[in-house]
């Protein structure tokens, strides 16, 4: 789930999670509703909501203890704490974790009861390259045993490396919802070329059928589909005496993809 | 419920100010029988073992404390969340902080209970029996007993409120210093409060009053002024309690975290 500051994706969250009184609609996790007073739901759900919750006065692996379920033996608690790596510092008080520290409690608490469903709320917030990797690899693991996995992110390239599926929200409403490589490909391919005589070369590209991008920057940029070989172009153009000095293929990413999509949203309000 | 009980004992107990506050009264209690042991012509060594060497006091202080920060510590530290969004029903969660509150305090009546009664067979030994007779027809022993079940109850209406402010508030601040002045105010405003009950007589079913139970159960004489039979205010402060409480319960249900 992706969407700018104040889109709504921690509301949505609570909302899922009994925490929130929503005043229309209606939620259910595998067919049972979840709402402020029906929790029964929730038995097999984990979450990371905002920040991680910390009592100071108790350890990390009190924590662990305090919440996990009675079917949950010590043993699969500490196998979670060395997924996480967290063994170093598992035994000190909570109160002098650093930020990612805390963060990585945080998670492990989401994961302790071996839930089905994982809510998590910007899980990459404050960890450290090395133990963002860790997260990933053990958010795979988990999701190729079953596990599913609701997570919001502003890091893209992150969510990139991980999302089947994308909802991408604004103001409270969806604007995007389905898989990634659709919301990567409805963007447009490229070509950028740099010439001695960009005026002339723009005119007798165009004769000859190309679709150019507008662009006043000192550079053409040629829409990109199956057809268009750089051969032909490189032939055109050296025929008509004009001298290629630079190409680049541009293919916008997940990033761009998505300003865009959350601009034209802004656009369509307008 | 018995796991959610479970689970707070096991914040409680891994609390440090759990076992300090227990320490204190211990303290507290002990340099209070030797006051009153060296002092025996000032202070009444009987009058000051039947208020548990203070014990009773400090027990309403910590309790206050105590009960305020098991609601509010979870709005402070963010675990609120981490607490509602299990299976668990709302309700169950609040009345499992209470059932910890209830079991807490009977721990701290008991400890003091047991405590003042060492210090009597040892610091104050020769001072007095506790087979005598002490005010009203009971022994000195029946009469401690009497009055501390009594400011039992009376703790535990102030405690209903303090559960209410602290969850109403999200702030154990505010709800601590209700719950102390609340405790401080009777004596404070009792003749006061005597000449308006005097004056409307309905006045007499205020809270305030009903925090009058330990003293009259102690006095009985003090009818009069509360214008309430013991058993009245007895009644009168469960009734409060179960209004405080209820209140509670409804808003904790319906807050959105």
């Amino acid at each position: 789930m992706v969407g700018p500051n104040g889109a709504g994706k921690s509301t949505i969250m609570k909302a899922i999670l009994g925490l929130f009184n929503y005043p229309s609609g209606k939620i259910t996790i595998d067919g049972q509703p979840v709402s402020q007073t029906s929790h029964q739901a929730l038995e097999k759900v984990g979450a990371l909501i905002e920040y991680p919750g910390i009592y100071p006065f108790l350890s990390g692996l009190q924590h662990l203890e305090l919440f996990s379920n009675d079917g949950v033996s010590k043993q699969q608690v500490m196998e979670i704490v060395d997924k996480m790596k967290m063994g170093s510092y598992i035994k000190r008080k909570a109160k002098t974790y650093s930020l990612g520290m805390k963060q990585k409690l945080g998670i492990a608490l989401a994961l302790v009861n071996h839930p089905e469903f994982v809510i998590l709320d910007e899980p990459m917030n404050g960890l450290d390259p090395q133990a963002n990797k860790d997260l990933r690899t053990i958010i795979m693991d988990l999701a190729k045993q079953g596990t599913t996995f609701l997570i919001s992110s502003h890091i893209l390239s992150e969510l990139e490396k991980l999302i089947d599926d994308l909802v991408v929200i604004d103001k409270g409403q969806i604007v995007y919802r389905g898989d990634m490589a659709t919301l990567e490909s409805d963007s447009t391919r490229s070509m950028v070329l740099q010439t001695s005589d960009n005026d002339k070369a723009k005119d007798i590209l165009t004769q000859n059928g190309y679709q150019l991008i507008d662009s006043d920057e000192g550079h053409i940029s040629i829409v990109e589909d199956e057809k268009t070989k750089m051969a032909d172009i490189i032939k055109l153009l050296s025929t008509n005496d004009i001298e290629i000095e630079d190409v680049k293929h541009v293919h916008s990413d997940l990033e761009t993809s998505l300003l865009n999509l959350l601009q034209n949203d802004k656009v369509k309000e307008g | 419920m018995v796991t959610l009980v479970k689970q707070e004992l096991f914040k409680l107990v891994h609390k440090k100010s759990t076992w300090i506050t227990s320490v204190l009264m211990l303290v507290i209690m002990t340099i209070y029988a030797f006051i009153a042991r060296n002092n025996a012509n000032t202070f009444d060594p009987k009058a000051i073992y039947i208020g548990l060497f203070t014990g009773m006091t400090w027990v309403v202080f910590f309790m206050i404390a105590a009960s305020s920060s098991i609601i509010s510590m979870e709005f402070q530290y963010g675990t609120i969340k981490e607490l509602l969004y299990r299976k668990y029903y709302r309700g169950e969660i609040l009345v499992s902080k209470w059932i910890t509150m209830f079991l807490y305090s009977v721990y701290f009546m008991l400890l003091a209970f047991v405590y003042a009664l060492i210090l009597k067979v040892t610091v104050l030994n020769s001072n007095f029996q506790l087979s005598e007779n002490y005010g009203y027809k009971h022994s000195i022993l029946t009469t401690t007993i009497y009055t501390s079940l009594a400011q039992f109850v009376s703790l535990w209406l102030i405690l209903s409120l303090v559960l209410l402010l602290a969850n109403l508030f999200k702030s154990s601040a505010a709800a601590i210093s209700v719950g102390i002045i609340g405790y401080f105010a009777i004596s404070i405003i009792s003749s006061l409060l005597a000449i308006v009950i005097k004056k409307w007589t309905w006045l007499k079913w205020n809270p305030l009053n009903m925090m009058n139970y330990p003293n009259q159960v102690a006095s009985p004489s003090l009818k009069h002024i509360t214008l309430l039979s013991t058993n009245e205010l007895l009644i009168g402060s469960l009734v409060y309690m179960a209004i405080f409480l209820g209140i509670s319960y409804v808003v904790f249900k319906r807050r959105s975290v």
